[in-house]
C-alpha cells in the first residue's frame, strides 16, 4: 500500500509544478483570450446595447494588468491587443499600444491598492475600458485614422465601459485561474507582495 | 531597492512594447507585404473555429436581436408597406421618370460594368469593433480572383473598396467610410474631384477637392442639385460607377473651393450581397502633378 503513494507522489509534484509554471499559465491565458475573441467576433456582432459592442479584448488585457501586475500585465495586453488589431481596420500595433498602456498604468496604480470584491473589480474594470478605448481614438486620430474621434466616441466609451464591467463578473475569475492557477497571489508577483484578491 | 529596479524594469519592458508597436504601425504604413500576409493566415487559420462558434451561437444572437429589435422592425416594416403603396400608386409616373433617367444616362455615356468580369459575394458579418462600423465581411477571397483594391457595387451604385484579402474572405470598406478616398466625376459639370464619406453620416459623401469655386461668381457653373455624380475616369476604380446625386454645393476655403455633399445612391447599411468587380485595380493614380487623384488613397 505504501509503493503507490510513494511513486505518486514525484507525479503530483511534477503536475503541481507544471500547473504553476509559466508555460501553463500562458497557456491558460490563451485559451481565456481565445474564447473572448470568439465571442467578440461571433456573438458580439449582433448583441449590442445602442449598437455599441463589449472590448472583451480589451477587459482581458485590462484583467492581466490588474491580477499580473504591470510588468506581465502589459506584455499579456499587448498581445492581447495585437492579435485584436488582425481583425480591425486600423492599423497593427494601434490596440496593441493602447492595451499595454492601459494595462501598465492599472497594474502600476493598484498594485497596493486593495481591490476585493466584485463592485471594486467592475469599477477598475469600468474605468480600465474606458481609457483603453480613449486612447485608442486618440492615438489612431494622431497617426492619420479619420472618424475615431466623432461625436460617438462618449457613447462608445460608457456602452462598452459599461459592458465590459458586467462581464468582468464572469471573465475576471477565469482570469484569475488563468493567471494563478486558482491559488491566491503568488508573493513574488510584480505588486511587491501585495495580496490582492479580485472578484472573490 | 529591489522595488525600485522591479518598477525600472516594468518602464522598460514597456518602452520596448511601444518600440515593437511603434515599428509594426510604420511597416504596416508602408505596406509591408510579409506584415499583411502574416495577418491574412491568422484570419485563415481562425476563420473555420469562428464560423463554427458563429453557428452555435446564432440563434442567441437572433434572440438578442428579435428582443431588443422588434419595435424597430415593427416601425420598418411600416414605413416600407406605405412606400410599397406609394410606388404602387405613382407607378405610371416612375415609368416616365425611368425613360428620362435612361436618356440621361445614354447621353452622359455611362456603361455601368459591362465589361468587367464580376463576382457576387454575401455579406457574412458587419463590423467587430466599435470604430468600424464600416467595414464589412464577405465570403470571396484570394480563390475567387479577389484583390485588395477592386471595387464593391450593388446594382445601386458603389459601395466600397475590397481591403483585406484571405483565402475565402474579404473585407470590405464601406464608401461612407471617412478614410476611404474617391475620385469622382461630376456629370453635370464634367469637373473631377476627390471625396469622402462623412463621420456618424451613413448616407452621405462630401467632395471637398479639386472642385474650384467659379472666379466669374458665376452659380450657374456650379453642379446642379440632384445631378449625378460617378467614378472618374483615372481614378483608382472602374470609371462610371453611380456614386450618388448632388445634395448641396457650398463655398469652402475662403470662398476658392467647392464643397459638394452627395446623397449615396447605394444604400451601405445592412447589406445582404454585393458584387466585387475583378478589375485589377490601379496603384498609383496615372495622372500629371496637378491632378486631384494624387491625394487619392485607401483608409
Amino acid at each position: 500500500m505504501t509503493a503507490p503513494r510513494m511513486a505518486s507522489t514525484p507525479v503530483r509534484r511534477g503536475l503541481s509544478s507544471l500547473r504553476g509554471s509559466v508555460l501553463m499559465a500562458s497557456l491558460r491565458v490563451f485559451v481565456v483570450y481565445m474564447a473572448a475573441l470568439l465571442l467578440q467576433l461571433t456573438l458580439f456582432v449582433e448583441v449590442r446595447v445602442v449598437g455599441v459592442a463589449p472590448e472583451l479584448p480589451a477587459l482581458v488585457a485590462i484583467l492581466a494588468g490588474l491580477l499580473g501586475g504591470a510588468q506581465k500585465g502589459s506584455v499579456v495586453a499587448f498581445l492581447a491587443g495585437l492579435m485584436w488589431d488582425v481583425y480591425l481596420p486600423t492599423p497593427l500595433g494601434l490596440a496593441a499600444v493602447s492595451f499595454a498602456l492601459v494595462a501598465f498604468g492599472l497594474g502600476s496604480i493598484t498594485e497596493d491598492l486593495f481591490h476585493d470584491t466584485r463592485v471594486q473589480t467592475g469599477l477598475l474594470v469600468f474605468a480600465g475600458t474606458a481609457a483603453s478605448v480613449a486612447v485608442y481614438a486618440v492615438l489612431g486620430e494622431v497617426v492619420g485614422q479619420r472618424g475615431l474621434l466623432d461625436d460617438d466616441l462618449l457613447k462608445v466609451v460608457l456602452v462598452s465601459s459599461a459592458f465590459n464591467a458586467v462581464l468582468s463578473l464572469a471573465v475576471a475569475p477565469a482570469m484569475r485561474w488563468a493567471v494563478w492557477g486558482g491559488r491566491a497571489r503568488e508573493p513574488s508577483a510584480d505588486s511587491a507582495g501585495a495580496v490582492a484578491r479580485i472578484g472573490r | 531597492m529591489a522595488v525600485a529596479q522591479r518598477s525600472r524594469r516594468s518602464r522598460y519592458r514597456l518602452l520596448l512594447l511601444i518600440l515593437t508597436a511603434v515599428t509594426l504601425l510604420t511597416l504596416d504604413f508602408r505596406g509591408y507585404g510579409p506584415l499583411e500576409t502574416a495577418q491574412s493566415r491568422v484570419r485563415d487559420i481562425l476563420e473555420p473555429v469562428v464560423s463554427a462558434v458563429d453557428v452555435v451561437l446564432g440563434p442567441v444572437a437572433e434572440v438578442w436581436t428579435v428582443m431588443f429589435s422588434y419595435n424597430d422592425l415593427r416601425t420598418e416594416n411600416e414605413q416600407l408597406q406605405a412606400e410599397v403603396d406609394s410606388l404602387r400608386s405613382a407607378d405610371i409616373r416612375a415609368a416616365a421618370r425611368d425613360d428620362a433617367l435612361d436618356r440621361l444616362l445614354d447621353a452622359t455615356g455611362v456603361t455601368y460594368v459591362d465589361d468587367i468580369e464580376q463576382v457576387t459575394a454575401s455579406v457574412l458579418r458587419d463590423s467587430v469593433g466599435n470604430f468600424d462600423d464600416d467595414i464589412v465581411s464577405i465570403d470571396v477571397g484570394h480563390r475567387d480572383g479577389v484583390a485588395p483594391g477592386m471595387a464593391v457595387v450593388t446594382a445601386a451604385g458603389l459601395v466600397g473598396r475590397v481591403e483585406t484579402v484571405d483565402t475565402a474572405q474579404s473585407t470590405v470598406t464601406m464608401i461612407s467610410n471617412p478614410n476611404l478616398v474617391i475620385g469622382v466625376r461630376l456629370i453635370d459639370t464634367g469637373d473631377v474631384g476627390l471625396g469622402h464619406g462623412m463621420a456618424g453620416e451613413q448616407t452621405r459623401f462630401v467632395i471637398d477637392t479639386g472642385l474650384r469655386w467659379p472666379e466669374t461668381g458665376d452659380l450657374s457653373e456650379l453642379p446642379a442639385i440632384s445631378s449625378a455624380v460617378v467614378t472618374a475616369a483615372g481614378s483608382r476604380y472602374p470609371a462610371n460607377i453611380p456614386v450618388g446625386r448632388v445634395a448641396a454645393v457650398e463655398p469652402a476655403e475662403a470662398g476658392l473651393v467647392q464643397l459638394v455633399t452627395v446623397d449615396l445612391a447605394a444604400d451601405v447599411d445592412d447589406l445582404g450581397f454585393v458584387t466585387v468587380l475583378l478589375q485589377v485595380p490601379v496603384d498609383t493614380a496615372p495622372i500629371g502633378p496637378d491632378s486631384p487623384f494624387l491625394g487619392e488613397q485607401s483608409p
